[in-house]
């Protein structure tokens, strides 16, 4: 089976996506579960530009990727900022123990 | 033979580093191979013709984020959890490895590129055809600082008041303890207190 | 003229609803004003639109291609259940002045009264099927507030949930019906679908049919699910009066009128309509006969009414259904508000503590007496003349074998209100002293309500006559008033009607012979008296809900991991679909 640079790509993107996911499944410290979130929206990024590859629009994939940088620049900035303040209100930052729930 | 090696070389490596971050012990290792994953991808954007992108990425994956990173691990500490796992490593990972397979299945039918000349330069359509979206980015920039100042600086005055509670309460705690401790000797000093004579 | 009595018709109870509640509770007897006002304001707008009834809509509303027109059409059938709703319904704002003088919460008593009335009579009016599921709901909301009123009894407000439960459980057959007319007619009118019905294919057409006769049953209390009606008793004695004894019941009965045209040919509904209607009237009334708490009783006996009046569409007697239903709603509300005054006067449902009354409250007595005579269907009270004519037609044109039991039914009914009359009012006096006889504001409503029964069957030829006029597919039977009375007084079967009921009314008085002659084991009552098993069902529905949403708590953990795990199988089911699909 011939795989062009465009499977390659997208492919990368997909398994970039599990790590991400798995990130999110396994651990248990706050800052990195917002690593993983970290890990996939760089999934998100490389298939928005292999897309833009794909349909010969690199630079309005370019744009939208642009974007995407900055709001998940954002994210984790506000991310951080909340672990930060999880960690000096509540003392731990062990998401098991971050439920209220009586579940 | 040769574009096609670079990219699979570059996107496994930023495979290792992805899982490196994740399985690493300490927090801090883990932003250092988030910013190495950073790195590798961008490489690999300005090797697809991406130039602009790949620039700000590295700046801002590899430069802004991980600091960010370095500077809460630095407050919030960096010591490791210990506790059992909710969700079983090998159950998290065939899962996974479920999700990536589907991809993988829609995505292995597609056609590779056809590659023509540039006609049209990256500022013009940003400006020009995503202009809405420059703005919006600038609005989210301001309310994200604005965001980022007031969750870091609320903390500030009522945790004053809950630290001199708390050490109050143990104060008092501690009080209590040494009052009963006292009446406790009393009485069995003046219980082993031999009759006079 | 005509678009502004309509619309003022419902509007005007709406506005009065916000300007009782701005009032505010601390101005009650502004309240009270304000609500009485209102309310008698759209019982004079209602008497309005008789001057103009029509056959076409009258308001339309264009809201796009998707809700189709939103239309009101005064036709007989509306008109009628708009004038019952405002009269009946102001009556019983004013009997409201006094029955509720004193309580904290007025305003949401007046407020929903209003929005109810208003509702009804735009369930009535409207012409097309989403306006009116959209009043149908309304009304169902505002009966479960009014009967849960009293929100600290939880007596009050399981039964105001069950009412809720059982009458939304009949409009998911209201709505079904109307969504597939809309996709096989493309319109939502009323008037299209009588139309355009006979061309409809059969299956479809007996799916709307069925589904409209669950929505009726729900709605109007009928068997099997009935069993709503005696629990919503919680509810103060005015609404009772008007909501469920004199407007929102009947709105099953509007339903099945309002479309027998297009359903008369599916096979089996005509049939399904009658032995619903008989079920009703016969277990209804058995029940009546071992109540003592006299509203329960006064509930069943409502069922069994309403028994009667679907037997009568089932049969295709549509004038003597509405003329049924009209005298009803006028001596039920009467009783209702009776019982009311009595209920407030002693201080106590249970009528094995009542007795002699008759000396202590002469002008309830008397009016009670006369929802008594309409109710047994004696001479000269509205009920003789309509219980008359259904069992009339129920000879002429259905089954031997149902007439008879309606007709064994009229003896039952006569009975029950015997036993009820001589149980309240006649007797040794109770344990109960009488605080005091009935304030004036309770007496005017008392008033009218037993002139109306003593007058209202004189309407009979302009009723027929309206109905004939404004309802172009439905064959209207016509009559004049000297017709009428000639007609029944011909008539064989009413002297054996009346004879019936008399025998009804020696049973109970003779009924320690009765009882000797026909031995009955106590399980046999035990099952009558317990609503003949139908609760189980209901019981059984809401004790499974419970228990799952019990187990299902724990999958509320509020992990982050398992969370995100949802999410991620979430994915690979989607990714899956997909590939299945592709």
């Amino acid at each position: 089976m011939e795989l062009s640079s465009l499977n390659i790509l997208f492919i990368g993107a997909a398994a970039l996506l599990g790590i991400g996911m798995y990130g999110m499944l396994v651990s248990h410290n706050l800052i990195k579960i917002v690593v993983a979130i970290q890990i996939l929206v760089k999934s998100a990024l490389l298939a928005m530009i292999s897309a833009g590859l794909a349909r010969d629009e690199i630079q309005l994939s370019q744009s939208l990727a642009l974007t995407v940088i900055v709001a998940d620049t954002i994210v984790a900035v506000i991310g951080i900022a909340l672990a930060v303040q999880v960690r000096r209100r509540i003392g731990t930052l062990d998401v098991r123990e971050l439920s209220k729930l009586k579940g | 033979m040769q574009i096609i090696s670079i990219h699979t070389t570059l996107v496994s490596a930023a495979l290792l580093c992805a899982l490196q971050a994740i399985h690493s012990k300490r927090l801090l290792i883990s932003a250092l191979w988030l910013a190495a994953l950073s790195a590798l991808l961008s490489i690999l954007f300005y090797i697809l013709g991406a130039e602009q992108v790949a620039v700000i990425e590295l700046s801002v994956g590899a430069g802004l984020v991980t600091v960010l990173f370095v500077f809460a691990i630095n407050v919030a500490g960096d010591q490791e959890l210990k506790g059992r796992d909710i969700i079983p490593i090998p159950f998290a990972a065939g899962l996974v490895l479920i999700g990536i397979l589907l991809l993988i299945r829609f995505i292995v039918p597609l056609e590779p590129p056809l590659r023509t000349s540039r006609s049209v330069s990256f500022v013009e359509t940003l400006w020009g055809l995503r202009g809405l979206d420059m703005l919006v980015q600038i609005v989210l920039i301001f309310s994200g600082v604005l965001g980022l100042l007031r969750i870091l600086a609320e903390a500030k005055a009522p945790l004053e008041g809950a630290v001199t509670e708390e050490v109050a309460a143990l104060r008092e705690r501690d009080l209590q303890a040494l009052a009963q401790q006292s009446t406790a000797a009393t009485e069995r000093i003046s219980q082993a207190t031999p009759e006079p004579f | 003229m005509a678009v502004l009595c309509v619309s003022l018709c419902i509007c005007l109870p709406w506005i009065g609803s916000i300007a009782v509640w701005r009032c505010g509770n601390a101005h009650s007897k502004l309240q009270h004003s304000v609500a009485s006002v209102f309310a008698v304001a759209t019982g004079v707008m209602s008497l309005l639109l008789l001057l103009n009834p029509a056959e076409t809509p009258v308001v339309r509303i264009p809201m796009g291609d998707f809700f189709g027109e939103l239309t009101l059409v005064p036709d007989g059938l509306g008109i009628i259940l708009a004038i019952i709703a405002s009269v009946v319904g102001s009556l019983a704002v004013v009997f409201s002045i006094d029955y509720m003088h004193g309580d904290p919460q007025l305003g949401r008593y007046y407020a929903l009264i209003l929005f109810f009335i208003g509702a009804m009579s735009g369930l009535g009016l409207s012409g097309s099927m989403l306006l009116m599921f959209f009043f149908w709901e309304i009304t169902a909301f505002c009966s479960y507030a009014l009967i849960s009123f009293h929100n600290d009894d939880p007596k009050a407000v399981s039964g105001g949930v069950k009412a809720l439960i059982v009458t939304q459980f009949g409009g998911i057959g209201l709505l079904i019906g109307a969504l597939i007319i809309r996709s096989y007619t493309g319109s939502y009118q009323i008037g299209d679908f009588l139309e355009t019905a006979p061309a409809l294919e059969s299956g479809l057409l007996s799916a709307i049919g069925f589904g409209f006769l669950l929505a009726a049953m729900a709605k109007s209390a009928q068997f099997p699910l009935h069993t709503w009606l005696p629990d919503a008793m919680e509810a103060p004695t005015p609404v009772t009066a008007l909501i469920h004894a004199a407007t929102m019941v009947n709105a099953g009965v509007y339903l099945l009128a309002r479309f027998f045209p297009a359903f008369e040919a599916v096979a089996g509904w005509k049939t399904s309509v009658m032995l619903v209607g008989l079920l009703s009237a016969l277990l209804a009334a058995l029940m009546a006969t071992r109540s003592d708490d006299i509203k329960r009783a006064l509930a069943y006996s409502t069922i069994s009414q309403l028994g009667y009046m679907i037997y009568a569409v089932g049969i295709g007697g549509i004038f003597a259904s509405m003329f049924h239903l009209l005298s009803h709603a006028v001596f039920k509300a009467l009783l209702f508000l009776g019982a009311g005054a009595v209920i407030q006067a002693t201080g106590t449902r249970d009528m094995r503590r009542m007795g002699n009354l008759s000396k202590k409250m002469p002008f309830v007595h008397a009016t009670f007496m006369i929802g008594c005579f309409a109710l047994a269907g004696l001479p000269l009270a509205n009920g003789f003349f309509s219980k008359e004519l259904i069992l009339e037609f129920g000879l002429q044109r259905g089954p031997q074998w149902v007439f008879l039991c309606m007709l064994a039914g009229a003896g039952l009914t006569a009975w029950y209100t015997l036993r009820i009359y001589t149980m309240t009012f006649r007797g040794q006096s109770g344990e109960i002293h009488v605080v005091n006889p009935a304030p004036p504001a309770m007496k005017t409503s008392l008033a009218i309500l037993a002139a109306g029964v003593l007058t209202t069957w004189l309407f009979a030829a302009g009723f027929s006559a309206l109905l004939a006029d404004s309802l172009p597919y439905h064959n209207v039977h016509v009559t004049t008033n000297i017709s009428l009375i000639h007609e029944i007084i011909r008539a064989p079967l009413t002297y054996v009607a009346l004879l019936v009921i008399v025998a009804g009314g020696a049973c109970w008085q003779f009924r320690d012979r009765v009882v000797k002659k026909f031995r009955i084991p106590a399980r046999v009552t035990q099952f009558v008296e317990s609503g003949y098993g139908i609760d189980i069902p209901y019981t059984a529905v809401v004790r499974i809900t419970q228990r799952a949403s019990r187990l299902l708590r724990d999958a509320h953990s509020g992990q982050l991991n398992l969370n995100v795990a949802g999410i991620s199988a979430a994915l690979c089911i989607l990714l899956t679909l997909l590939l299945a699909g592709v």
